[in-house]
């Protein structure tokens, strides 16, 4: 397959997404917008509740019932994501589109053999005898890295460990030969040495298989090894956009400062910096910068109005009034200035 | 597999020991003679006595009993319900219209629950499911020789289509059944209402599993995840219901038997009861702990079929 770099897979645009609940609306999804170009790791970093995965959900036409996009397009092979039919949406999730689940302990039916949840998939994207099918999901099994296939096939989801079943998560998604995998958080629920192995395997089979991946996690750590390009998100918007080096060395927005000081690393010797307070409440947002309230260098405007997207660079935006050119210079703050020195000595 | 079944039988076996003690004990130790025809004179009576042990001790008598039961599965004779008659063949001539009452009540029942839960499920709080629900809940509330009256009122005197009572003399399975039907649906009632209630709740939440969102996002419709994935899922809570479902019928059975006067297993019990005549009643709770626990084995058999969990990581 020939790869153009620089085309463009699936591109979101001013997404907003709410859900119907009973204190009015909750504004999950307030205009994001991103595209991810063939062959690229993006990153959708925040933390919970700022719309990350119901993004996803939209991208994979999973919404809850109560769920309601209010504007908004999701671009694919000439389609708008957002407007095919529940009908027609089967056809482009598996086969087109895949997703790696949060937490493979509930995303396999119990009570179904592996191999089975695993074939399933095959006899659904073409007509294939029972016995290539195996083969097939044999092969699949081999290739994500689980021992003894033959034996596991025959196996149920309770009898492998939680990254096996993750492994099995991710052999599932690529049955059906999909040329974007979504991964949602796929290391949240595994253990820190196990999640190394998962994070090697999706960046393994994304290289053999030309995937473009759309990576949603809250873990700076992984991001870093995993990403292309990173989109920080809060309250539902996108308030930061850049190149994995750009994010990472040259953060602007203050969320993402918080974001990467609250990262511990081997250095790190003090007490560990939390963002003070909690996520708004997204049935009635804030005006202004949704972070202002827990940005200690907010200004009187960022509770007001709305800050724009300034663009740093052609590849890097940050919406924070601290680009204004009548803003006031702030500095980074030192303890990711030190950091930021240290990965660069490091890299 | 083999192993686990069998463990279940040796467990039934021992339990259905304990209930015949029980019921052996309890029953002969009720403040009544359990030979008192007179008609019978006394010197006959004496005789007949001694000859079913009944001038020995309790204890010595229990012991003839149980071996009675283990060597010959012999549980008596009947001395007032119908004198010098062996026990079991009376049962034997009671035992199928009850059987084939509580049957076709389950039968009746099981799968019109499950069409009604899951219909109840899938449209969830719609107006469908809100009409179903409310049905359930009259359903599960009324106890069932409520219904067995007006459908008698009803059917009976009202609409006369069906007749009042059982007909012991239908040539045909046809007539049985017609003089069945109603009794068959004041038992299913209740036992519906209860699978359908509990698999809309069952199937609800298997609904909004995870698993079901993977299901859906390899690529199957809505329909074929639902099949596939949230149904067989959703039954393996619903086999617990179905033996507290079967005891109720049966005991729900005591009482229809009576009203529509069907020659079964209910009103024998309540006769010899009445009547003192022990060795029946003895027989007569064995044989309805025998029902019990024959149903028991069986969901708990089915639970390993349903569920891999139980089969696989229960056996070794």
């Amino acid at each position: 397959m020939a790869i153009n770099p620089n085309e463009t897979v699936l591109k979101v645009e001013d997404l907003r997404i709410s859900f119907k609940a009973y204190g009015g609306m909750v504004q999950a999804v307030r205009g994001v917008s991103f595209d991810l170009k063939r062959g690229e790791t993006v990153a959708i970093v925040g933390e919970s509740g700022s719309g990350k995965s119901v993004s996803i959900k939209a991208i994979m036409g999973i919404l809850a019932p109560n769920a309601v996009i209010e504007s908004g397009r999701i671009e694919y092979d000439g389609m708008d994501l957002t407007k095919v039919s529940e009908e027609d949406f089967h056809k482009i999730r598996g086969n087109r589109i895949g997703l790696i689940f949060q937490d493979p302990l509930s995303a396999l039916n119990p009570i179904m053999k592996i191999g089975k949840q695993i074939t399933e998939v095959l006899h659904l994207s073409k007509k294939i005898s029972s016995e290539e099918a195996k083969h097939r999901a044999l092969e699949l099994m081999h290739a994500v890295g689980i021992p003894e296939a033959e034996r596991r096939f025959n196996q149920y989801p309770f009898q492998f460990s939680g990254g096996m079943r993750q492994r099995i998560v991710i052999a599932i998604a690529l049955a059906g030969d999909p040329e974007i995998l979504i991964c949602d958080e796929p290391t949240t629920a595994l253990d820190v040495t196990v999640q190394a192995k998962i994070l090697e395997l999706i960046n393994k089979i994304k290289e053999e298989r030309h995937l473009s991946v759309i990576f949603i996690t809250h873990d700076l750590g992984v991001v870093a090894n995993m990403a292309d390009r990173v989109n920080v998100m809060y309250a539902g918007k996108i308030v930061e956009s850049g190149t994995s080096e750009e994010i990472f060395f040259e953060p602007a927005h203050p969320y993402t400062w918080a974001l990467l000081s609250s990262m511990p690393d081997l250095q790190t010797k003090e007490r560990l910096l939390a963002i003070p307070g909690t996520p708004p409440n997204m049935i009635y947002p804030p005006a202004g910068d949704a972070f202002a309230a827990r940005n200690k260098y907010a200004m009187k405007i960022d509770f007001e109005k709305e800050p724009p997207s300034f663009k740093l660079s052609d590849t890097h935006y940050a919406s924070t009034w601290l680009l204004h050119p009548k803003a006031p210079k702030v500095d980074l703050p030192d303890v990711l200035r030190a950091r930021i020195e240290r990965m660069k000595g490091a890299k | 597999m083999v192993k686990y079944i069998l463990k279940r039988i040796g467990a039934m076996l021992l339990t259905l020991f304990l209930i015949m003690t029980l019921s052996f004990w309890i029953i002969r130790l009720m403040p009544m003679s359990i030979f008192e025809n007179p008609a019978t004179p006394p010197d006959i009576q004496k005789l007949l006595m001694a000859e079913m042990h009944l001038d020995k001790p309790l204890f010595v008598q229990y012991l003839y009993f149980i071996k009675g039961v283990v060597t010959e599965a012999e549980f008596g004779t009947s001395v007032q319900i119908r004198p010098g008659m062996d026990v079991f063949e009376i049962l034997a001539s009671r035992i199928p219209p009850t059987v084939l009452l509580n049957i076709m009540s389950l039968l009746i029942s099981i799968p019109l629950g499950i069409v009604f839960g899951t219909i109840a499920a899938l449209k969830r709080n719609k107006a469908t499911d809100n009409i179903i629900s409310f049905l359930i809940v009259i359903c599960i509330s009324v106890p069932s020789f409520v219904f067995a009256s007006v459908l008698q009122y009803v059917f009976t005197f009202k609409i006369p289509i069906f007749p009042t009572l059982y007909d012991t003399q239908a040539a045909t399975f046809a007539g049985t059944m017609h003089s069945l039907l109603l009794p068959i649906i004041a038992l299913a009632l209740g036992p519906m209402a209860t699978i359908a209630r509990y698999l809309r709740g069952e199937l609800i939440e298997t609904l909004s599993s995870e698993y079901l969102l993977l299901a859906r996002t390899k690529g199957l419709t809505r329909t074929q995840a639902t099949v596939r994935h949230a149904f067989r899922n959703s039954l393996v809570p619903i086999a617990n219901t179905i033996i507290p479902l079967i005891t109720g019928i049966m005991g729900g059975s005591l009482v229809i038997e009576k009203m529509f006067a069907v020659p079964g297993m209910g009103g024998l019990l309540i006769d010899s009861i009445m009547a003192g005549d022990h060795f029946l009643t003895v027989s007569l709770l064995i044989f309805y702990s025998t029902i019990s626990l024959i149903t028991i084995l069986i969901v708990d058999i089915s639970y390993g079929i349903i569920d891999p969990r139980i089969r696989v990581g229960g056996g070794k």
